[in-house]
């Protein structure tokens, strides 16, 4: 990783997972910062004033989030935590758990502080497994120095954190299906409103962040809103973690200033593109965003200006696709992935998938008209917007724009 | 009351109200699949999407609670294209069998293609193949084709009976509902499913493929088969003359009523009601000893004999050797008469042979399983403690009324103390033991046939009137009360 280490602070020790490396990196001294002189409504206001935008996905604002929960509602309250990183192209928050599970721990405990919470579960995802047995780890630890349980530091805080492994349905990365699963039944989103805020968790208020999110909680504590800003945009506060995939000379995950440049990003920091390799498409933010031509890549990386480039920043999760790969076969992937994942609830997402799939497993057959095209198109607007959850924006924008911008090569040997 | 605009209309809501129930009670309709007043909004099928003014997407008409200033648009183009889009979904998998389907006439699916859609199809790619035969309870069989996954049915058990045995197991468009591998819905109101069903999918071997809907007419009626008296509707073939009346009955469903019976009825009612209609019924005059042959009875003459019977009683001061065995599933109007009718001949006393209480369901279905006991009790009989051994033991003249549920136990003290009396006369719908051995047998109408009120365990009365026409010789009981009151000089 190049540019800012502040997620990535301390990564040149590879026992960062632990907490006396933690420690020994300025770990947990927000923490402390907070607890001993922090009210639990100005730590609400300097998140609020970072305009820390959520990593999960729908870079909705953190603070705002937070101030929805109802006080006059009482105790109990909860937060999850989203770990359930199911986003094809994504894989930034496995690197946090992985190596610093403390950064998001310590985030965890400064937002239940701030909110009121004594119960934070964390939903990770069933395929994480090492990272699971790894963040298990990391909570015994920190329950053992006095950062979990009750009284936290003298101040008079309990808090428990619950590690709760997900089974592998991308759907349970839907915040409410995420509750949903998490109570034990069947993972399928609720519909909304009410919203998780007011009746979330077993009916409770419930904040749901994602594990990025949560692991820049310390840095606002520590280093004030104002600090944040200033690392990235006036808008979108901080660094994100970039996951880059695909044909690039270094893969990986770059921890950049909210607001870099995608080209720089691809080009730069992951090297280009591997020797021979040209450029296709670039999806900025997983699999859910649409796709870029090379011609828009020259976009900052912030929520606002990618949605205002067509697509969005999402999970930032930077998918890069080079001229080798047939589009019927990434629009292939994309519907196969969809279809599958769909929860089946509610119609048009059930039925309209599938159904999509068929037509592009018909065209990849040779069997296609442009008149198919069309269809595709139909149908997947016919699914956006109306759909119960986002899983059904999530299939119908990255398949209608792959649609609209490949069109001519979709077309190509048709009849 | 909040105050909203529908297609430019102001409606007054209840706070509270969903929209989509509020634009039905203005007669505004909007087609929905999942919602059911029953359960709460589940916002899943996407039908009832409709415009809401200041909001960028439609909104769903069953999840969005009136507020003042609400302004709703139902019919604009992007209503109407969103509900075309969403039938377009359902019919893309459906295996439109109507013609072979119990549904088709009464199908919501059917019924708002016609409405709303009317388009041809535009699908070329192969439908979904799904088992289309699965059996799910006693009577139940499940269509998974036909499913729209509305999850009524699910909804129902889960929270209504809260036996669970249905579930949606499977993903995406593989979702599908089923019971636990091996077992059957042993939910004791599973035919509520049927009617829960917006579509074919879940359908009765009692009602599949005996007729089709649109050739039955439904009256409003009373179950009675137990104290609760659910409002029911009776589907029942008004052609085939040749067929008595009341074996026409095809089936009963739930009238939604809030302050009884909600939308729903027990199996017990629902298949209590068809079977008492259609089995055992008794339809002719007939006379025990007397000689006559079947047939040569009438009304007239029947009358004449049992009037002279309790005249001649009367007349020689034995009017208290008059007793009447009775039951709680005559009506109050039966009961006002026999009541007048014992008292004009000074009638020794009256006890009950009522079906014996059964257990409660904790839904819908009462521990008492007669339909009339609140209005015997008030009108002044005593419907438990009276023996009726006792009563036939001192008579020698009975007054018998019996039913399909309500009849002197055989080998019982009753029955052998009624073998004993002189003389009885039986009122009864169906052929019972005793219609074996009374001097006179007149039969008279079952409640499909018959008309007046029930006095339900809650105090509430209910009248109903006749769905169907009795057959041969039978006569409402009211009727031939009456009859007899006239002949032995009361006016009653």
């Amino acid at each position: 990783m190049n540019g800012a280490a502040l997620l990535t602070r301390g990564f040149d020790r590879p026992d960062l997972f632990r907490i006396d490396a933690y420690l020994d990196t300025g770990g947990y001294a927000a923490l402390r910062k907070a607890l001993t002189g922090m009210t639990p409504a100005a730590i609400l206001a300097e998140v609020k004033a970072a305009s820390l935008r959520g990593r999960g996905g729908a870079g909705f604002p953190a603070g705002m989030k937070w101030g929805f929960v109802p006080q006059a509602a009482g105790a109990p309250r909860y937060l999850c935590v989203n770990a359930d990183e199911g986003e094809p192209g994504t894989f930034k928050d496995r690197f946090i758990l992985a190596h610093t599970p403390h950064l998001m721990i310590e985030g965890i405990i400064l937002t239940c502080y701030a909110v009121g919470i004594e119960t934070a579960y964390v939903y990770i995802r069933g395929e994480y497994e090492m990272i699971a047995r790894r963040l298990e780890a990391a909570v015994d630890e920190a329950r053992a120095r006095g950062f979990l349980g009750k009284d936290i530091l003298e101040s008079g805080f309990n808090l428990e954190i619950v590690v709760h492994r997900g089974a592998g349905a991308y759907i349970c990365g839907e915040e409410t299906a995420l509750l949903e699963s998490l109570e034990g039944k069947r993972g399928l989103p609720r519909l909304k409103p009410p919203f998780p805020a007011v009746i979330g968790l077993f009916g409770r208020p419930t904040v749901i962040n994602n594990v990025e999110t949560l692991a820049n909680v310390p840095l606002i504590v520590q280093n004030g809103a104002a600090w944040f800003l200033e690392q990235g945009r006036p808008k979108d506060g901080g660094t994100r973690l970039f996951g880059v995939s695909g044909p690039v000379v270094r893969p990986g995950v770059y921890e950049l200033p909210v607001g870099a440049s995608l080209r720089d990003l691809i080009f730069t920091h992951a090297g280009g593109l591997k020797p021979g390799k040209t450029l296709k498409a670039v999806i900025p933010g997983g699999l859910s965003s649409p796709l870029l031509k090379p011609d828009e890549i020259d976009v900052a990386l912030s929520c606002d200006a990618v949605a205002a480039a067509g697509s969005m920043l999402g999970s930032a999760g930077v998918i890069v696709i080079d001229a080798s790969t047939p589009i019927i076969d990434l629009l292939g992937l994309v519907t196969k992935f969809y279809s599958h994942e769909s929860c089946g609830q509610c119609t048009p997402c059930r039925i309209g998938t599938a159904w999509i799939h068929k037509i592009v497993g018909r065209i990849a057959a040779g069997e296609g008209c442009p008149a198919d095209l069309d269809e595709i198109l139909r149908l997947a607007e016919n699914i956006k917007g109306r759909t119960l959850c986002p899983l059904g924006d999530a299939a119908a924008l990255p398949i209608l724009a792959i649609v609209r911008k490949f069109r001519a090569e979709l077309e190509q040997g048709m009849r | 009351m909040p105050v909203i605009e529908i297609d430019g209309r102001t409606i007054e809501a209840p706070a509270g109200r969903n929209v989509l129930e509020t634009a039905e009670a203005a007669g505004i309709a909007i087609p929905h699949f999942c919602y059911h007043p029953a359960f709460a909004a589940e916002g899943s099928c996407r039908m009832c999407l409709v415009e809401v003014e200041g909001s960028p997407k439609l909104e769903l008409a069953c999840a969005l609670v009136v507020r003042d200033g609400l302004k709703v648009r139902t019919g604009t183009t992007a209503v109407r294209e969103a509900r075309r889009s969403v039938l377009e979904f359902f019919l893309a998998d459906h295996p439109i069998d109507c013609p072979i389907c119990d549904k088709a006439g009464e199908c919501t699916l059917q019924d708002y293609y016609a409405a709303y859609d009317m388009a041809e199809s535009r699908g070329r790619e192969p439908k979904e193949r799904r088992d289309k035969l699965v059996r799910i309870g006693e009577k139940l069989l499940l269509d998974r084709e036909r499913c729209v996954l509305c999850t009524r049915c699910v909804r129902f058990l889960a929270q209504t009976t809260k036996t669970r045995e249905l579930g949606v197991v499977e993903r995406g468009v593989h979702a599908e509902i089923a019971t636990f591998p091996g077992e059957l819905i042993r939910s004791a109101d599973s035919g509520n499913l049927v009617d829960l069903c917006p579509v074919g999918a879940i359908t009765s071997t009692d009602f599949r493929f005996k007729t089709r809907p649109w050739f039955l007419k439904h009256a409003d009626a009373i179950c009675n088969l137990c104290a609760r008296g659910c409002n029911i509707f009776i589907d029942h073939h008004p052609g085939f003359y040749r067929i008595p009346g009341s074996a026409r009955i095809y089936r009963v469903r739930p009238r939604p009523n809030d302050a009884v019976n909600g939308y729903f009825m027990c199996d017990h009612g629902r298949a209590g009601f068809v079977a008492d209609h259609r089995t055992g019924r008794r339809e002719r005059i007939g006379g025990n000893g007397t000689g006559a042959a079947e047939g040569a009875w009438d009304w007239d003459r029947a009358l004449s004999v049992a009037a002279e019977k309790l005249g001649a009683l009367r007349a020689a001061g034995k009017g208290g050797r008059i007793g009447a065995i009775l039951h709680s599933g005559l009506t109050n109007e039966e009961l006002g008469l026999i009541r007048s009718l014992l008292a004009a001949v000074d009638a020794g006393g009256a006890a009950f042979a009522d079906p014996p209480d059964g257990e409660a369901s904790g839904i819908l279905l009462l521990a008492d399983r007669t339909p009339n006991r609140s209005g015997a009790s008030a009108l002044g009989f005593e419907t438990r403690g009276t023996d009726p051994a006792a009563v036939a033991g001192r008579s020698d003249l009975l007054l018998v009324f019996e039913t399909n549920r309500a009849r002197v136990p055989s080998g019982s003290a009753a029955e052998e103390a009624l073998r004993r009396a002189p003389a009885k006369i039986l009122f009864t719908t169906h052929e019972t033991a005793t219609a074996g051995f009374a001097d006179l047998v007149l039969p008279v109408a079952a409640p499909a046939e018959n008309r007046g009120s029930y006095t339900n365990a809650d105090g509430r009365v209910q009248p109903f009137e006749a769905a169907v026409l009795p057959c041969l010789d039978v006569r409402p009981l009211a009727d031939v009360l009456t009859d007899l009151a006239r002949r032995i000089g009361e006016r009653p």
